[in-house]
Parts: C-alpha cells; sequence; structure tokens
C-alpha cells in the first residue's frame, strides 16, 4: 500500500512535469520577422461573434474578410507576394473569451497581423490586448466614444465617424430644412446600447440647440423593452420627429408599436434596423417602411473605389442580392490594413507602431470612400443618409453618394407618395 | 480541517480515539496528497517565469479568479449551507470600485484593490441583514434578484458607472516583458489568502456553528448559536476577498461593464466549481475552479459557440446534481476510505464499556428546601395551531436546585411549552420568567441565560463528528469564543471532558450520523452541558433506549443536580420519574391540573382521571 | 388620465398572460415544493416550436395552443421521471440547481437549433388595435388576454372539481396522508410537472405573438414569475393571479412615469420588499421551512 501510494505521486509529478514542458516556450516572441520564402503565409488573426448575440452580424463580418482574403490572393497576396491566411475564432459574443482568444492567436497561433471584431463591447477589452502586446488594431465595428479615450496608439476605426457623430449628416439636413418644414418638437427613445445611445445623443446635440424641443428621452433594455408602453407615451407627447436608437428586432417592434397605438410622427430616424434590407421591409411590410429616415455607412451602389468589385465578388461568394453592412465594413477594414502594410512595407512585430503612425499621416481609399483619422484613432469622414423609398433602400445624403435625387419629406406609411 | 485531516479522522475511525485532527501536521506532511498539492502550487507558481504562453496564463488567471470566488462561496454555501447564486456580484461590485475609484479620484488602481473588497464584505453583510428571514428557495432567489438588481443599478446609474457604455481602467504602466505578472501573483496571494481563512474558519467554534446552521438551524438557535449575527459574518467573509479579486480581474480585462461584470454566468460558474470540487472541502473549490475554467476554454476551441458553452455547463450542473452531489473530493475521500476500510468494524457497534454502573439504592428523591427561589416561572402560557389549543394557560414554576418532572397524557401540551419556553415557538399569551426576569428573545438568547433543552427525537448535527457537535454550542456571544479553537485548544478539552462524563470520549471523532439512538441521547446532554446551562429541561431522555443506560442517566442527572444544575425533565416512564424527580407537575389539555411530591401525585385523582378515565382505577398504588 | 388609463389598462391584459405563466409555476411548488427555475426556459422553447410552426404552417400562434399544450405536457411528464424524480427527498436547494441547469442546457439547444437572434411571430392582426374612445388596445394583447383566461379557468376547474384536481390539492397539503388514502402521491407529482410545462407551454405560444423573444429572454420571464409567485404566495393559484396583474400594471406604470429602462427591475423590487416584510405573500401560507422563525 505504502508502495502504491509512491507509485501514484510520482506518477502525477510527471504528468505535471511534462505539461510544465509543453507549456514552455521559448523566449523572446519574433512575430513573423523572417519570412523569407514567398509562399510563406501571413498569418491575420481575429475574433469575431459567430455565436451569441452578435452572432448576426459577427457571420457577416467574417465574410468580409473572407472576400478580402480571397481577393487579395488572387492578385499576388502582400508584402513579397506571401499569400494571406486568415484565422478566425468564435468569442461567443462574450468579453472574457475574446480576451482568451487575442491571447491565443498572438502567444499560440502566433500570428503576424490582427484584425479586430463587431461590436465596441467586445472590442474594448480586444483592443487592450493588441495594445499590449503592441500590436496595429483597426476594428470594423465598434464606433462607441470610450474606445477612443484610452490614449491607445495602435487603435483604428474603420468607419467613416464614431457613434456620436454618425447622424450628423442627417441632423444638419434637418436643421438646414426652411421653417415651416422644420420639426417643432423631437422624442428620442433608444437601446441601452454603446452605439445606439451616442448616435442618439449626438442628434439631439445638434437639434436641440437649433430650437428643436426635446420632449421625450427614455432608453430601454433589450431584454424588456415595453415598446407598447413607450408608444403609448410618446403619442400622449406628440413629437413632429421622432429619433429612434435601436438595433434589429427593437427597430421593428417600435415601428409596429406605433401602427398599433395609432400614431404617426411626421419623421422618423431609425438607427441600424432599416440599414437591413430585405430583413426590415419583409418584417414590416414594403408600404409601412416609406419615408424612414436611417443612418448606414456602405451603399451597394456607390462608386466608392474598390466597391463594384468588392460586390461582385461578394455574390460570387455568397450569393444572394444584398451584401450586409457589416460584410462591407470587414472587408474596407481589411484594406485599411493593407494599405498600412503596403505604405510601410513591413509586418515585423516591432514595427508596427511605423504601421499605426502611417495611418495617422495618410488617407485611405476604401469602399466606404476615403477614409483618415485623428491622433486617437477616431476616423474624420462623413456617414451616410439613407430614405426607405416604394420599398427601396437609398441613399440621400451626402450628395457625392446619393443613389437618388429625391427626398421624401417624412415618414408616410402606406399614405400618400 | 485539512484533507490531510480528513485521512487522519479516516483513520481515526478505525482506531478509535486516535489520528484526531490535532495530531495531522506530521501526519499531513507525508501524505501523498500534501505532496500533490505542494506540486501544483509550485507549477502555478513558476508557470509564467518558465513560459511566455499567453493563452495559457491568461487560463490560470481565470481560474484563480473563480477559484476564489468559490473558495468564499464555500463558507456561506458549503459551511452554512446557504445556496447562493449571486456570487458573481461581488466580482462586479469589485471590478466596479476600481474602476470607478480609479478614474474618478485616481491614483493607482492597487491602491483601491482592498477598498473594493472592503465594500463587497460591507453589501454582502447588508445582503445578510435582509436576508435574515428567507431560508431554502426564498434565499436563493433573493441571491439572483440581488444580482439582477446591481446589474440593473449598473445600467442605469449612468453618472456613475457610464452604463452600458463601461469603464475602461487604463493600461498597465509596466513593462510589456512581465505583462501579466502583476496580476496573476496577486490573485495567486489573494487565493492562499483565501485558503487560510476557510481553513482557520473550519477549525474554529464559528466554523462549527456555520456547520450546525446548515445541519439543523433551528437546533443550533437552541444552543446559542446566533443564527443571524453567525449569518452575517460568514456572507461577509464569503465577499471580502471576491471582492479584491474581482477588482484585479476588472483591471485585467480592462474593460467593466454590466453585461459583462454582473452576468449570471459567472455564478453560475462558481457554484459549479464548488459543486464539483466538494462542498465544505477545503481544496474542493480550488480543484472545481481549474477543472470548469480549463472545461470552458477547451469546449471554446474545439466546439465553439456560446451555445456549447451554456449545453455544457447546463449539463454538468444537471449532472452533478443528481449523480455527484457531494462533489469530487468527498466522493473519491469516501471511496479511499471505504476501501481502507472494508472488511473492519466500525466504532459505532460497539457496546458501551468503561461505565461505572453503580449499583445502589436510589434514595427517595428529596424535596426541594422551602426557600428555594423558583429558577423558572410560568404564568399563563397560551398556544393555538389554528383552530387547536395546544397549550391553554398553563402555570407552573420550578424551584432552583430541584428535578421537577412535567408529565401528562398524549396530546396535553408537554414539549410545546417545552418550545414556548425555548422560545422556539412564540406563545399567543403568558410570560416566561427565568431567574427573576421575564425572557422574551430568541432561543440563543435564551441558551446564554443558562437554558438547555434536549428534544424528543434528538438531534444532532449529523455530518460532524462527535466532538465537533459538542463544541459549537456557544455559551456567550464573545468575539474570543468564537475564535476558539474547536479541535484541540480549551474548548476542545472542556468537550472531551463533558464527553467523558457521559461516557462517549471514545467516539470523539465519528460521524453524529453514525451513532446508535442511546449515543446519541447521551450527546445531546453533552452538547447541552457545553453551555453551562443554570436548567436543563430533558425532553423523555429516557424514551427509546434500554434499561441500563436509562439508569446510567438518571445517575448522570444526580449527579449533575448535586453539583447546582436544576432539571426540567418531559417523560412517560413512570418509575423512573417517580424515583428521581420532586415536585411533579401534570399537564393535561394545555393546562397544568396538579402539582406535588410524587406520592402525592399518584393519588390524586384529577391526574388519575386525566391519564385513565373515569371508567378505569387502579387497584394497587405505582411504587416508588 | 388618458394615459394613466392606457397604462393601467395594458398593464392588465398582459397581466392575464403573466397569471397564466405563473399558475403553473406555483403549481409546481404547491406539490412538490420544488422552485422551477426552467419555467422560463420552457415557456420560451414553446414560442420557438410556435414560431417555427407559424413559419412553416402559417398556423395562427394563438390556436397552436391545441399543439403546443400536449406535447409540453409529454415533455414535462419525461422531463420529471428523468431528472426532478431522484432528486425529490434532497434539501430545496439541490432543486434550484437542478433546474437552473436545465434551463442553462434548454437555452443552449435553443441557440442551436434557432440562432440567437430575436424573433417574433406576427399574424395578420398584429399591427390592429381596438380604439375605445383615446384608448387603444392592441389586438395581439386582447387575444392573448382571452386565451390566457380561458386557459386558467378550464386549469382551476380541473383542480377544483375533478378526482385528479383533489389528488394534487391533497398531495401538496399532506403527501403521507394522500398515499393512506389511495393517492399514488409519485404520479400525481409527475402529473402535476407536466400539467404545469403544459401551461407554460400555452402561456409561451400567446407571449410569442406579445414580445420578441431569443434564448436569452428566459432570464427576464423566470425573474418576472418569480416575482410574482413571491408576491402572490408560493403555492396559491389566486394569489398567482393577483401577483400577476400587480406586476403587469406595475411594470407599465414604471415605463409610463419612471421610465422604461427601470421596468426590469420591478419583479427584484417585489422579491426584496415581499421577503423583508411578509415573506409568505399576500395569500401565500406561511411555510416553516422558508421562513426562519427569529
Amino acid at each position: 500500500m505504502h508502495k502504491l501510494r509512491w507509485l501514484v505521486l510520482a506518477l502525477l509529478t510527471t504528468a505535471v512535469l511534462i505539461a510544465a514542458g509543453c507549456g514552455d516556450d521559448d523566449d523572446g516572441g519574433g512575430g513573423g520577422g523572417g519570412g523569407e520564402a514567398s509562399g510563406d503565409p501571413i498569418k491575420i488573426g481575429a475574433s469575431l461573434p459567430l455565436t451569441g448575440e452578435f452572432s448576426e452580424p459577427g457571420k457577416a463580418a467574417k465574410q468580409g474578410y473572407e472576400v478580402w482574403e480571397a481577393m487579395v490572393n488572387e492578385s499576388g497576396g502582400l508584402i513579397d507576394g506571401r499569400p494571406v491566411e486568415m484565422v478566425i475564432k468564435d468569442d461567443q459574443s462574450n468579453q472574457n473569451t475574446i480576451v482568451a482568444d487575442y491571447n491565443a492567436l498572438i502567444s499560440q497561433d502566433r500570428v503576424d497581423l490582427l484584425l479586430g471584431t463587431f461590436s465596441s463591447l467586445l472590442n474594448l477589452p480586444a483592443s487592450a490586448v493588441a495594445e499590449r502586446n503592441r500590436m496595429l488594431y483597426v476594428e470594423p465595428a465598434g464606433g462607441a466614444p470610450e474606445l477612443f479615450e484610452r490614449d491607445f496608439k495602435y487603435l483604428f476605426f474603420a468607419q467613416q465617424a464614431t457613434a456620436d457623430k454618425q447622424g450628423e449628416v442627417w441632423a444638419n439636413y434637418i436643421v438646414d430644412l426652411p421653417e415651416n418644414e422644420r420639426p417643432k418638437t423631437a422624442a428620442y427613445p433608444t437601446l441601452d446600447d454603446p452605439f445606439a445611445q451616442p448616435t442618439s445623443e449626438g442628434i439631439e446635440a445638434i437639434l436641440e440647440p437649433a430650437g428643436i424641443k426635446t420632449v421625450y428621452r427614455e432608453t430601454y433594455t433589450i431584454d424588456n423593452p415595453n415598446l407598447d408602453g413607450i408608444a403609448s407615451a410618446l403619442k400622449a407627447r406628440n413629437p413632429d420627429l421622432v429619433v429612434h436608437g435601436a438595433t434589429f428586432e427593437d427597430g421593428v417592434g417600435m415601428v409596429r408599436a406605433l401602427r398599433k397605438a395609432n400614431f404617426t410622427p411626421k419623421m422618423l430616424y431609425q438607427t441600424t434596423a432599416p440599414s437591413l434590407g430585405d430583413q426590415y421591409s419583409g418584417a414590416l411590410g414594403k408600404g409601412t417602411t416609406e419615408g424612414i429616415f436611417y443612418g448606414v455607412s456602405h451603399s451597394k451602389e456607390a462608386e466608392t473605389p474598390g466597391n463594384p468589385e468588392f460586390v461582385a465578388k461578394y455574390q460570387e461568394m455568397f450569393g444572394g442580392e444584398e451584401v450586409p453592412e457589416d460584410a462591407a465594413d470587414a472587408y474596407a477594414t481589411a484594406q485599411v490594413l493593407q494599405a498600412a502594410v503596403d505604405g510601410v512595407g513591413t509586418i515585423e512585430r516591432e514595427r508596427q507602431i511605423e504601421l499605426a503612425d502611417w495611418l495617422r499621416e495618410n488617407e485611405v481609399d476604401t469602399i466606404l470612400g476615403p477614409l483618415s483619422w485623428d491622433d486617437l484613432g477616431r476616423p474624420e469622414g462623413e456617414f451616410l443618409v439613407g430614405q426607405w423609398q416604394s420599398g427601396v433602400p437609398e441613399i440621400i445624403l451626402p450628395e457625392e453618394a446619393a443613389t437618388t435625387d429625391k427626398i421624401i419629406p417624412g415618414w408616410q406609411p402606406d399614405g400618400a407618395g | 480541517m485539512t484533507d490531510a485531516g480528513a485521512t487522519a479522522v479516516a483513520e481515526g475511525t478505525l482506531k478509535g480515539g486516535g489520528g484526531s485532527p490535532s495530531q495531522a501536521p506530521s501526519k499531513a506532511l507525508r501524505s501523498p496528497w500534501t505532496a500533490v498539492v505542494a506540486v501544483a502550487v509550485l507549477f502555478l507558481a513558476a508557470f509564467p517565469v518558465l513560459s511566455d504562453d499567453l493563452y495559457y496564463q491568461n487560463m490560470f488567471i481565470l481560474s484563480m479568479v473563480f477559484a476564489i470566488g468559490a473558495v468564499g462561496l464555500n463558507v456561506i454555501t458549503g459551511y452554512a449551507g446557504y445556496v447562493s447564486l449571486g456570487q458573481g456580484a461581488f466580482i462586479g461590485l469589485g471590478a466596479y470600485t476600481l474602476g470607478i475609484c480609479v478614474n474618478d479620484i485616481g491614483g493607482s488602481p492597487w491602491v483601491w484593490v482592498p477598498v473594493a473588497g472592503l465594500l463587497a464584505g460591507a453589501v454582502a453583510a447588508l445582503l445578510g441583514v435582509v436576508a435574515m428571514r428567507a431560508r431554502g428557495h426564498a434565499f436563493v432567489i433573493l441571491t439572483i434578484a440581488f444580482l439582477f438588481l446591481l446589474q440593473l443599478l449598473a445600467t442605469n446609474w449612468d453618472e456613475l458607472t457610464n452604463g452600458t457604455g463601461g469603464i475602461t481602467p487604463p493600461l498597465p504602466t509596466w513593462s510589456v516583458e512581465y505583462q501579466n505578472w502583476p496580476y496573476y501573483y496577486s490573485l495567486m496571494g489573494l487565493l492562499a489568502l483565501s485558503l487560510l481563512m476557510s481553513w482557520w474558519i473550519r477549525r474554529t467554534k464559528f466554523g462549527m456553528g456555520l456547520i450546525a446552521i446548515r445541519e439543523d438551524e433551528d437546533k443550533a438557535a437552541t444552543v446559542g448559536v446566533s443564527t443571524p449575527t453567525y449569518k452575517i459574518l460568514a456572507f461577509a467573509a464569503s465577499a471580502v476577498f471576491v471582492g479584491m479579486a474581482g477588482a484585479i480581474y476588472g483591471y485585467y480585462i480592462a474593460f467593466i461593464d454590466p453585461l459583462g461584470m454582473f452576468n449570471i454566468l459567472l455564478s453560475v460558474q462558481i457554484i459549479l466549481s464548488l459543486l464539483i470540487g466538494g462542498r465544505a472541502t477545503l481544496w474542493g473549490p480550488v480543484l472545481g475552479a481549474f477543472l470548469i475554467e480549463w472545461l470552458n476554454e477547451t469546449s471554446n476551441n474545439e466546439f465553439g459557440g456560446g451555445n456549447a458553452r451554456l449545453l455544457i455547463f447546463g449539463g454538468l450542473l444537471t449532472l452533478v446534481v443528481l449523480f455527484l452531489p457531494q462533489g469530487i473530493i468527498p466522493t473519491v475521500g469516501g471511496w479511499i476510505e471505504r476501501w481502507r476500510t472494508r472488511g473492519k468494524a466500525g466504532l459505532a457497534g460497539e457496546r458501551l464499556s468503561g461505565i461505572d454502573l453503580r449499583e445502589r439504592a436510589a434514595p427517595a428523591p428529596a424535596a426541594p428546601a422551602a426557600s428555594a427561589a423558583p429558577l423558572l416561572e410560568v404564568k399563563g402560557l397560551e398556544k393555538r395551531f389554528g383552530g387547536v389549543c395546544a397549550v391553554d394557560g398553563a402555570s407552573f414554576t420550578v424551584p432552583e436546585g430541584s428535578i421537577t418532572a412535567l408529565i401528562g397524557p398524549n396530546g396535553s401540551g408537554k414539549t410545546t411549552v417545552f418550545n414556548l419556553i425555548g422560545g422556539t415557538m412564540a406563545a399567543q399569551a403568558g410570560e416566561v420568567w427565568f431567574d427573576g426576569r421575564r425572557i422574551d428573545g430568541p432561543p440563543w438568547a435564551r441558551a446564554h441565560r443558562g437554558l438547555g433543552r434536549t428534544f424528543q427525537i434528538t438531534r444532532l448535527f449529523g455530518e460532524m463528528t462527535v466532538l465537533e457537535n459538542v463544541v459549537a454550542p456557544l455559551r456567550e456571544f464573545h468575539v474570543g469564543l468564537l475564535n476558539a479553537n474547536a479541535v484541540s485548544g480549551r474548548e476542545a478539552g472542556r468537550a472531551e471532558e463533558l464527553l467523558d462524563f457521559v461516557g462517549m470520549r471514545k467516539y470523539r471523532d465519528v460521524r453524529a450520523s453514525a451513532l446508535s439512538y442511546g449515543q446519541q441521547k447521551l450527546v445531546e446532554l453533552a452538547q447541552i452541558l457545553m453551555l453551562d446551562p443554570k436548567l436543563i429541561m430533558l425532553d423523555e431522555p429516557a424514551g427509546g433506549i434500554n434499561p441500563t443506560l436509562i439508569e446510567r442517566i438518571g445517575e448522570m442527572i444526580r449527579e449533575l443536580n448535586s453539583r447546582g444544575k436544576t432539571f426540567l425533565i418531559v417523560e412517560h416512564n413512570m418509575p423512573f420519574v417517580l424515583g428521581l424527580c420532586n415536585p411533579v407537575l401534570v399537564l393535561a389539555r394545555g393546562q397544568t391540573i396538579a402539582s406535588g411530591a410524587p406520592d402525592e401525585i399518584q393519588k390524586d385523582p384529577k391526574v388519575l382521571d386525566a391519564y385513565l378515565g373515569e371508567d378505569f382505577r387502579l387497584e394497587q398504588p405505582v411504587g416508588a | 388620465m388618458t394615459e394613466f388609463l392606457q397604462a393601467l389598462i395594458l398593464g392588465l391584459l398582459i397581466g392575464g398572460v403573466y397569471a397564466l405563466l405563473a399558475s403553473g409555476l406555483t403549481l409546481i411548488f404547491g406539490v412538490m415544493n420544488v422552485i422551477n427555475i426552467a419555467h422560463g426556459a420552457f415557456l420560451i422553447l414553446a414560442a420557438f416550436v410556435t414560431w417555427s410552426l407559424w413559419r412553416e404552417t402559417g398556423l395562427d400562434p394563438l390556436a397552436a395552443i391545441v399543439v403546443l399544450t400536449p406535447l409540453m405536457f409529454a415533455f414535462g411528464w419525461l422531463l420529471y421521471n428523468a431528472t426532478i424524480r431522484p432528486i425529490r427527498r434532497a434539501p430545496p436547494a439541490a432543486s434550484v440547481l437542478l433546474t437552473f441547469g436545465l434551463a442553462l442546457f434548454i437555452e443552449g439547444l435553443m441557440g442551436e437549433i434557432w440562432g440567437n437572434t430575436s424573433h417574433s411571430v406576427r399574424p395578420g392582426y398584429f399591427t390592429e388595435s381596438f380604439q375605445i374612445g383615446e384608448i387603444f388596445l392592441p389586438k395581439a394583447q386582447v387575444y392573448g388576454g382571452l386565451v390566457a383566461i380561458c386557459v386558467l379557468a378550464s386549469l382551476y376547474l380541473v383542480l377544483t372539481r375533478s378526482w385528479l384536481g383533489r389528488a394534487i390539492r391533497a398531495s401538496a397539503v399532506n403527501p403521507q396522508g394522500a398515499e393512506l388514502v389511495g393517492v399514488k402521491v409519485a404520479s400525481v407529482a409527475a402529473l402535476t410537472f407536466a400539467i404545469g410545462v403544459a401551461s407554460a407551454g400555452a402561456g409561451g405560444a400567446i407571449a410569442s405573438v406579445l414580445y420578441p423573444f431569443l434564448p436569452g429572454s428566459h432570464y427576464q420571464w423566470i425573474a418576472r414569475l418569480l416575482g410574482i409567485i413571491v408576491l402572490g404566495g408560493m403555492g396559491s393559484l389566486p394569489g398567482a393571479v393577483i401577483g400577476a396583474l400587480c406586476l403587469g400594471v406595475a411594470e407599465l406604470m414604471t415605463v409610463t412615469y419612471i421610465g422604461p429602462e427601470w421596468a426590469t427591475g420591478v419583479p427584484y423590487l417585489f422579491v426584496f420588499v415581499v421577503l423583508l416584510l411578509r415573506p409568505q405573500g399576500i395569500l401565500g401560507m406561511r411555510l416553516r421551512q422558508d421562513v426562519a422563525t427569529a
């Protein structure tokens, strides 16, 4: 019996030491420094929410990265003609997981470059991992202002504007309307979300000083929206304009709640939901969508550099008529990364700060239009404004990107027009 | 006690009397289990120095956070038996404290870590106050509501917490060479401290009280354990280190938001770790935490998907409750013990030997001195249960220094009267006066005043050993006493003496649930004596045991009485009563119908009528 | 005033549906002393099944109750015998942990099968309302409330008029006594659980029309239901109805007068306040093991 005890102990100790040996990697990281042979793929790592609450946009983002990967490899690769290999992990829309994922990408998969994830909530911790490890971090969908208040040097957001600025173009349009067409009062129901809320507040910050009175501002949470109650409150206050900060289901739900309550404000602006094409019009019926305004970063028809090719490739790889905005944003993100790498000519870990500096000093042409950044990684561009017209989502502003000249004056569900 | 000690106790069960936990240290050093633990600790400590694999460092960091959470939860859930699904809330509280203080007040984040711990402890104590009246289901529901309410507060109180936008603490200021080291080693230190606390609690009277609460809360109250205070202290202890770990966790993750920090899945992971590893063990929570976190990460890599985690956690939780309710360490420990003790007889089956049964003629019970002041006075007690009036204006006195009997036919309300006197039930009317003062408080307060009672069906704390059962009672509320060593030292010594008195000393390390009925009765008596009571109330001490033991108990009662203890005994065994007690009180239909010396009572027609009814007449008087 | 009336009416309408859902939960607790944390998951599961039925066959969700109820009944009965019955003698906390595990498992399953995005069932009358003066009554809510009341009424009739109902009530009050008079308590327990889950199924079908749902929605639902039965008194059916109406109205009033973001917290507040002040709730009996005799 005594011997058995010691045998067990010896076995356990041996097992433990072996495990330690496995984890015992050689020191000195050295990223992809010695890429002599062309043909040696450049590994680019990202973690995306492929499951969990952000799975829809997460999957679209993955598609966007994959389209870029295919197109880059077809046209001769990155640096010295080396092919690109995407390593994509699933963070399950969970913050702990995404930290683990990026740590794994850096130290186990030993990727050369990183790309960002979907949603500010996930980009916040992930970008910190990248910053600590001094790797460039360009991300497609994290526009909350908090991201850029940390003095990070490696972080860049690849859309035209941060969340608080995304409604700017439209808000200015409203303010510039002639007196008799301008709404007098406005209501701001919004989802409690790091994207929807700053957008809504950014719009209010422009409209209120211009004399459009705020008669209602409330937030609700995604798991308990109580839209009927809100619709009833809105009806009681009768605002001319309703600015609704939303994602998808609550965006659809609010429109329905307003119909149920028999209340039609003169104008309706929503974030996110109306940009989801057929899903949105299918859920509401095309007639109901007439005249609803929204903000969006990408338009399929835009003549921006590389856009027609991207759309064609996307449709070739994944089929269907529509191209999700999140796929386009992801593609643009990869374009930014590519531009920086081409511009500086290296992917070495110790020199990634040069990639970051290059982005700060240069403008990059993407399928979203030209993008440039301030010192904190905030983009300095203009978001697009869209409107549903006759069952088709059109871009109406800014003029350079517009797909139509017509602007319907307001929300006209199943009504005139 | 450490598991090295547990092994020792298992051996002690065989040899009887040997291998007590106080002998554990030398055995512990030789036990293979300790060697395994030592190797694991060394490996954990050396890992970041030997390897720069961030993935594993991250896994270990998260495992340690959950381990600290589980060790803390062990105090309230493992020891005290109150299942809490809100433990994750303290991680969130700690993280938010750090985030808010660093951003709004400034200073190094490390300064705020202990503050976070203190705040978490304070909030936990507050929750304990709120939860005082909730038990079982109600308590779990309350902890869930607590967690979600905190999440809601964090979401809506924008000015303080920035709502769903979250708080981002500053990036680390140290070199990237040692990226994770400060987090890693500070968490190791915290884990060590929590384990120390857990080990320390387990071997004090306080810990005994907690386990007593888990085993039988109402019984614990009657032996002086002031249950609300104990629970609040346990709650606070369960949260302090968890709050600190939460602060470090928030600093590490670099993003503190309501959905992440107050996520119910954090609580689920913590309680799962505790359940799998083994409740109320020292290392169980740690083992469970590392196991579950490893499972978590692996399932993410292999199967991918948030749903996989839900399936695994949910399935595991269900399976553990169904098939492995004890957890790994106790179950494996049980296998080992059974394998070791196969073919050997247990101690409990042995005859009680070494008890000195003196044959002597029992003297007739002397009447109490006329000048004896009443120690206990019951005035007009009333207790109704719905339509049934169990006690209907009972009044009597128990003179100091006497052995008073309380007899009466079944259903006359005797045990109810005991409950009313002891405080476990509230009377609708009437007063109880003890030692010159009216008593009104909860059972433990009455126990502290010197009132002890046993139960008709013995109530011991089944999972505790005999010695622990006797150490658990609290004579008076006194911090020093709470802190007293339950395993060795003065309190344990006193308990051993009492066990010796009742003849159960050899059984000191046997689990109480393994004893026979008679043995349990003796231990229960020893428990009461630990309170150093003035009045000892015995509920059917002679019931259900063999005549030899009945005599023995009678002798003990006389012995104690000669040392100044007063007794109030409820009994049906007439020879026992009439040979021992004076005065005898008779209760029928909730009222006192007679009181006096034994021979008077025997002849009292009212008494005969109450017991036997009008038609029956005794041929001969019952002899003394 | 209109706003107040509107909120009141909306609250009562939704309270009716809550009552149906809470009744199953309180029944299960009353008879077998089990807090079924998975009740919310059951109702969301029923909602998803209803959605699939509606998607594939166009079956109206309220009519789908006819399909859902027996389906969920069978599911509940099987689940009881597989998982709950083995632990019926374990301490109360065991049932909480077990049913919590079940809830998580079902959440994961729903995510795998239907995905993690919001769904809702949208029959034709979904955006229409009845108009009474200034007040609007959404048709979905009205129909849903009416159906809920019908199902609840039939449940009540079964409990009070049938032998099975009496057997259930006897098992709740005194299991040993019930055995003595010929009630097979174990089978009754299984049936009661199945009935409880079936009522969750019916409620889920109705709820699929009222609120968008995703697998993670079960937390909010079980929070509501727990708040309701704690308020009404655990084990009391009339108490569940009263508690449900109170919660529905309280939620709407909070949305209207305080702010929608606080509406989530109303059930938790109920739990805290009730457990502090009057632990047995409005109509519940004082359960010795659940309230410390402090």
